[in-house]
């Protein structure tokens, strides 16, 4: 086992360069066109006011320093602060709006596993025959659609045309559940808040399908292929030999067997989820970590920004890294 | 005698049919083919195919489908199926740009960086790697919000996204070709390194590009649809099927529901094209056995 | 046999729930009283007012706030606020107020004379965003007794009462926000309501202050929605979710809900203006000649009709429709169009149809909304029709573009908006027009007889005077063109047909303490 504590302390020190190299080209590239004062006081405030204000918050310092003074920061642990508005700690803008994208995440997840699973099983246990190519079709079409067109498709039907659910937003009027996790849906479970509940998970529904929809192809394609494969092999003759039941020849022995590489695909998937989700975010109005970025970079708010993607980075970094890690645990071959 | 009546396309198909081994699949790279040529049609052929100027009011506001306006008019009384056509052109420009800019670097810089090795190759590959799997839009949208609305500016923060993919491709193939016994034979008669990269290397490398390039190609429609989309592509009013799925959004809650629809079936489409077009040709390079 | 229960049973698991969601009310089940709850696209950005310097945070300060004097509803009037009345010395000044006594903020700390002090002083000190409007007039404050408080202004300004209604000027308690930094703590106020709830950028419970010393808000509670997409906002009030719908609902939203009949759309010509500002000091635009072509051929009638589909209005000067000493004066040099008097100016310096007027116009496509690029593409064609000109549409992003003109001067031409200060003609004129000012918009504008008359007319007190000295203003402003005006917003309000109470005025800021249900 040493050597596997080895890969990982070498994974883990590979990941730092990496962040650090996305952390400069972002900061650098932020600061070649414009500053958050002008752009929240632009036109309205006078020139010495905005220099002023810019002056306090240390935009005017030569771009060496700044980057090495967030460096540090970065290094103790502070992400800094907003530099607009209320200038709240970049943490908790990040923590106000992550709960957002983690329920959504989640759930398209889920979504897109189940939708992959099983139309991938369907696909592989009618080969060659019409729902098979049904299925593969279907694969590469999801691949290939456009996030807010989904949405916007889905927004018009169920919301606008049948009027059956909303089309933005978390939750109804005054309806959030009492905090716990920030995952209206768990929260409202937790405190058995069935309206809450209710206007939660109305609200959650478009935009899961629409992400959910969109990564699932992948999984149908991988859970059709490797299911297959399993299904030619010996063992699996046996056990229909020995009188198993059709279904449990398939779910018992062969998606297991399909499980090891769709959990890597997860992973690798992750950022594609990530992009799936700050896509959704905007075209359901969603209020989490992609509105939030999309709004500061408007408005130049350069270490909110920077924060953002220095989380972004490290869970795209530990994800694959744990991915990396249960993939070298089961095949020590990897380890080198 | 029996004649046998000459017929191209039964050739191409039955050409196709003996490539690939799954039935059904000999028409991916066939039905991609024809879509993007299609596009590319209508983007090079854009001003005799449009019934109106794209960016001129030409109708009533947010007229309904009609005799008139085929798709209906957006919210100036542009007629939509203009837009969409020269729409295309867009598409096609950018994303076309995009993919040589990030192809050229990629393969180049991988080329280079697998050969050379040492420092360089570490520094190349550990940039490259941090590109490749951050996130990709998040990235573009940033560049373009900095780099400001242009074809040009647009496609390079689409490029820089995706010259990583053929920056790994390349440096994988060249450092397993690097040992290869022909390389040591060439190094063994004495040619310099540069001719060993290109003569010898980079015809081997180049058969991989295809596929990628496709499939990269649909990748690039998504991402220049999404930056269009959040408004950071290219400047109005030139017509772009991102910007007008946006700009329709707005009137979704009137049921206004046409100048959303068509350009975002647009996108789709696109980038269907390539994504069957690399799914095909995928098909027909590297066979899976006859079962 | 077990396969086939398995099978009902996952079929009743996905039906329950859909059947469970149709069952169950949409909204939160009746409580006692229903309070009113309005959406909006707009955001509350800072709750402090020694920063915040937007228009709707200013609202909410104008809710759960209230200054030493403020606007009489639906007018521009002035009446007694926190101070019961107040005096102006002879040379203008030193103003003192005289506080009604026995008031306290919502954390129990009392707000006297010592109270204004600190949170005027606090404004100066901190130097955030809207400091200026205090720091620029205010040379000191002093407490004269626990009621008593006097202003003492660096020059005599006669608008000094209008600046007094804005929000760096509302009290704020020291024992809730601290002396040296921003902060957002929900008491420490003292208006109409107190914040019972505040969900960032999700929503506002506010309810009624039982010390207010005025009349009782007419509803007990009253929450506002934030929504980040006007369409989910139109919606939501199609719906019955909200009472009332405010700022902004798109134009196409407004027309479609007018023409459906069902709920109520109340208007008033707000005081937001768009314009087109011309860099007067370097070429093309120090020809005034070419000002004055553009200002001839600006289709302000097609911009309304077509990209605003009617929601706003031509505007003639940049002092607004409304506010008093306006004038149409643009009108009444170039008319509403002309065209022959455009290409007459063009020809005269020197432009033909092979050698047109080559202008670079720039916008920023998201900033005023998205019907910007509209604005800008028939703003072209309108040039164009002169047959002498050609435009080339320029855009950056917001942030680029409030950078580039401030910094640098690099745009010769270019579309801006504004959204009032204070309530008074100096705060759409000087800004603009003052050659001290006027660099900073980007207009880099000095002519000394503009700057006389703008001098004159801000401090001399009697309205009477002030109004002829801005009609000089605006017409010496047409002559000259450095700023075009184009049009004036239209405040609009949505609501439930059984809402009254919502009153639109100049001021812009909704008073929710006025509205209730029938």
């Amino acid at each position: 086992m040493a050597s596997l504590k080895v890969y990982i302390v070498r994974r883990v020190l590979l990941a730092i360069p990496m962040i650090f190299i996305l952390l400069s080209i972002v900061f650098l590239i932020m600061r070649v066109a414009g500053d958050p004062v002008s752009a929240i006081l632009g036109g309205h405030a006078p020139q010495e006011q905005i220099e002023q204000i810019k002056q306090q918050l240390g935009l005017n310092k030569p771009i060496i320093f700044q980057f090495f003074g967030y460096i540090g920061q970065l290094l103790r642990g502070n992400l800094g602060r907003s530099l607009i508005w209320g200038q709240r700690p970049v943490v908790n803008e990040i923590w106000d709006h992550f709960p957002a994208t983690l329920e959504l995440s989640i759930s398209s997840f889920l979504i897109s596993i189940i939708i992959g699973i099983f139309t991938g099983t369907v696909a592989a246990t009618h080969r060659n025959r019409f729902l098979d190519h049904t299925f593969r079709l279907y694969g590469i079409i999801t691949y290939g659609l456009f996030i807010p067109w989904i949405g916007i498709m889905l927004q018009l039907l169920f919301g606008v045309y049948l009027g059956l659910l909303p089309i933005g937003g978390r939750i109804g009027t005054l309806m959030e559940p009492k905090s716990i996790t920030g995952l209206y849906v768990l929260d409202s479970l937790l405190t058995l808040n069935f309206d809450s509940l209710v206007s939660a998970i109305k609200h959650l529904i478009l935009p899961s399908v629409t992400l959910g929809v969109y990564l699932s192809g992948i999984y149908t394609r991988l859970t059709r292929t490797h299911l297959m494969e399993t299904l030619e092999k010996d063992f699996i003759k046996a056990a229909r030999a020995r009188g198993l039941s059709e279904r449990a020849v398939i779910y018992k022995h062969g998606l297991k067997n399909a499980f090891i590489p769709i959990l890597t695909m997860m992973g690798l998937q992750f950022a594609l989820l990530l992009v799936g989700a700050v896509l959704t975010e905007i075209t359901f109005s969603w209020p989490g970590m992609g509105t939030l970025l999309f709004e500061r970079i408007t408005y130049r708010d350069f270490t909110t920004v920077q924060g953002i993607i220095v989380f972004f980075a490290l869970i795209v970094v530990t994800v694959n890294l744990l991915v990396d890690i249960i993939y070298a645990y089961i095949d020590p071959r990897i380890r080198y | 005698m029996v004649q046998v009546k000459y017929s191209p396309s039964k050739f191409i198909v039955s050409k196709l049919k003996s490539i690939c081994p799954r039935k059904g699949t000999e028409y991916f790279a066939l039905i991609g083919f024809i879509i993007i040529l299609s596009i590319i049609l209508m983007a090079i052929f854009a001003p005799f195919i449009a019934p109106y100027n794209p960016i001129k009011k030409v109708g009533g506001i947010l007229e309904e489908p009609n005799g008139r306006f085929i798709l209906g008019t957006d919210g100036l009384g542009r007629d939509i199926f203009s837009r969409i056509i020269f729409g295309a052109r867009t598409a096609i420009s950018v994303t076309f740009l995009a993919v040589i800019i990030s192809l050229s670097f990629g393969v180049l810089l991988g080329l280079l960086s697998g050969y050379i090795g040492g420092k360089f190759d570490s520094i190349f590959s550990l940039v490259m790697d941090a590109i490749y799997s951050f996130p990709g839009l998040i990235l573009a949208i940033v560049l373009a919000a900095m780099l400001g609305p242009g074809i040009l500016n647009t496609a390079i923060a689409i490029a820089v996204i995706y010259t990583p993919t053929y920056f790994r491709m390349v440096r994988g193939l060249v450092l397993s070709l690097k040992e290869s016994l022909f390389v040591e034979a060439a190094r063994a008669i004495g040619a310099k390194d540069r001719t060993i990269v290109f003569k010898y290397i980079f015809p081997n490398v180049i058969s991989s590009v295809p596929i990628v390039l496709s499939l990269n190609a649909a990748d690039a429609v998504l991402t220049l649809a999404a930056l269009s989309f959040l408004g950071l592509g290219l400047p109005a009013p030139t017509p772009d099927w991102g910007f007008d799925l946006k700009a329709g959004h707005a009137y979704l809650a009137s049921k206004i529901w046409w100048p959303s629809t068509f350009p975002g079936l647009m996108i789709v489409i696109l980038t269907l094209g390539f994504s069957l077009l690399g799914e095909g040709i995928n098909e027909i390079l590297t066979p899976e056995l006859r079962r | 046999m077990k396969a086939r229960r398995m099978g009902i049973f996952k079929v009743i698991l996905v039906i329950l729930p859909l059947v469970a969601l149709y069952l169950t009310p949409a909204t939160a089940s009746a409580s006692t009283t229903k309070p009113i709850v309005l959406g909006t696209t707009d955001k509350i950005t800072v709750l402090d007012p020694a920063k915040t310097y937007d228009f709707y945070t200013w609202e909410v300060f104008h809710n759960i706030g209230e200054g030493l004097l403020k606007y009489k509803p639906g007018t521009t009037e002035l009446m007694p606020g926190i101070a019961k009345s107040y005096r102006v010395s002879s040379d203008g000044l030193e103003y003192t107020f005289k506080l009604r006594e026995g008031l306290k903020f919502t954390d129990g700390q009392p707000l006297n004379a010592a109270a204004v002090k600190w949170s005027i002083d606090r404004v100066m000190r901190l130097k955030l965003d809207p400091s200026w409007l205090v720091s620029a007039f205010v040379k000191k404050v002093e407490v004269v007794d626990n009621y008593t408080v006097k202003f003492v202004l660096k020059k005599p300004v006669s608008f000094f009462p209008s600046l007094v209604t804005t929000t760096p000027y509302i009290p704020i308690s020291s024992r809730s926000y601290p002396a040296d930094k921003v902060a957002e703590p929900t008491v420490g106020h003292y208006g109409p309501y107190k914040i019972k709830k505040w969900v960032r950028d999700v929503e506002l419970v506010l309810e009624a202050n039982p010390d207010y010393y005025g009349p009782q808000p007419k509803s007990k509670l009253f929450v506002v929605k934030f929504y980040k997409n006007a369409a989910t906002m139109r919606l939501a009030l199609e719906t019955g979710e909200i009472d009332v719908a405010w700022k902004s609902l798109r134009p196409i939203d407004i027309k479609s809900l007018k023409s459906k009949g069902k709920q109520k759309i109340l208007e008033v010509p707000g005081p937001y203006i768009r314009y087109i500002i011309c860099r007067c000091n370097k070429p093309p635009f120090d020809d005034v000649r070419l000002r004055e072509a553009v200002a001839a051929a600006i289709d302000r009638d097609r911009i309304c009709r077509e990209a605003y589909k009617g929601t706003v209005k031509p505007l003639y000067s940049m002092v607004p429709m409304g506010m008093w000493s306006h004038i149409d004066a643009f009108k009444q040099e170039y008319g509403e169009r002309n065209l022959e008097l455009a290409k007459k100016l063009l020809t005269e310096a020197g432009y033909s149809k092979e050698k047109p007027f080559e202008i670079e116009l720039w916008y920023t496509p998201t900033h005023y909304g998205d019907l910007e690029a509209d604005v800008a593409a028939i703003i072209k064609e309108s040039l164009e029709e002169t047959g002498l000109i050609k435009v080339t549409l320029k855009s950056a992003e917001w942030a680029t573009y409030a950078a580039k003109f401030i910094a640098a001067g690099t745009m010769p031409i270019f579309l801006l908006g504004w959204y009032p200060d204070y309530i008074d003609p100096d705060d759409y004129t000087t800004v603009f027009l003052h050659s001290k000012w006027s660099p900073d918009m980007g207009v880099f504008y000095s002519n000394p007889t503009m700057d006389n008359l703008l001098d004159k007319a801000r401090t001399e007190i009697e309205i009477k005077n002030r109004t002829e000295l801005y009609k000089k203003v605006q017409k010496l402003m047409a002559k000259e063109a450095p700023v075009i005006p184009l049009f004036q917003g239209i405040l609009t309000a949505a609501t439930q047909p059984n809402i009254e109470g919502v009153i639109l005025d100049p001021v812009m800021l909704l008073r929710y303490y006025l509205i209730y249900r029938k």
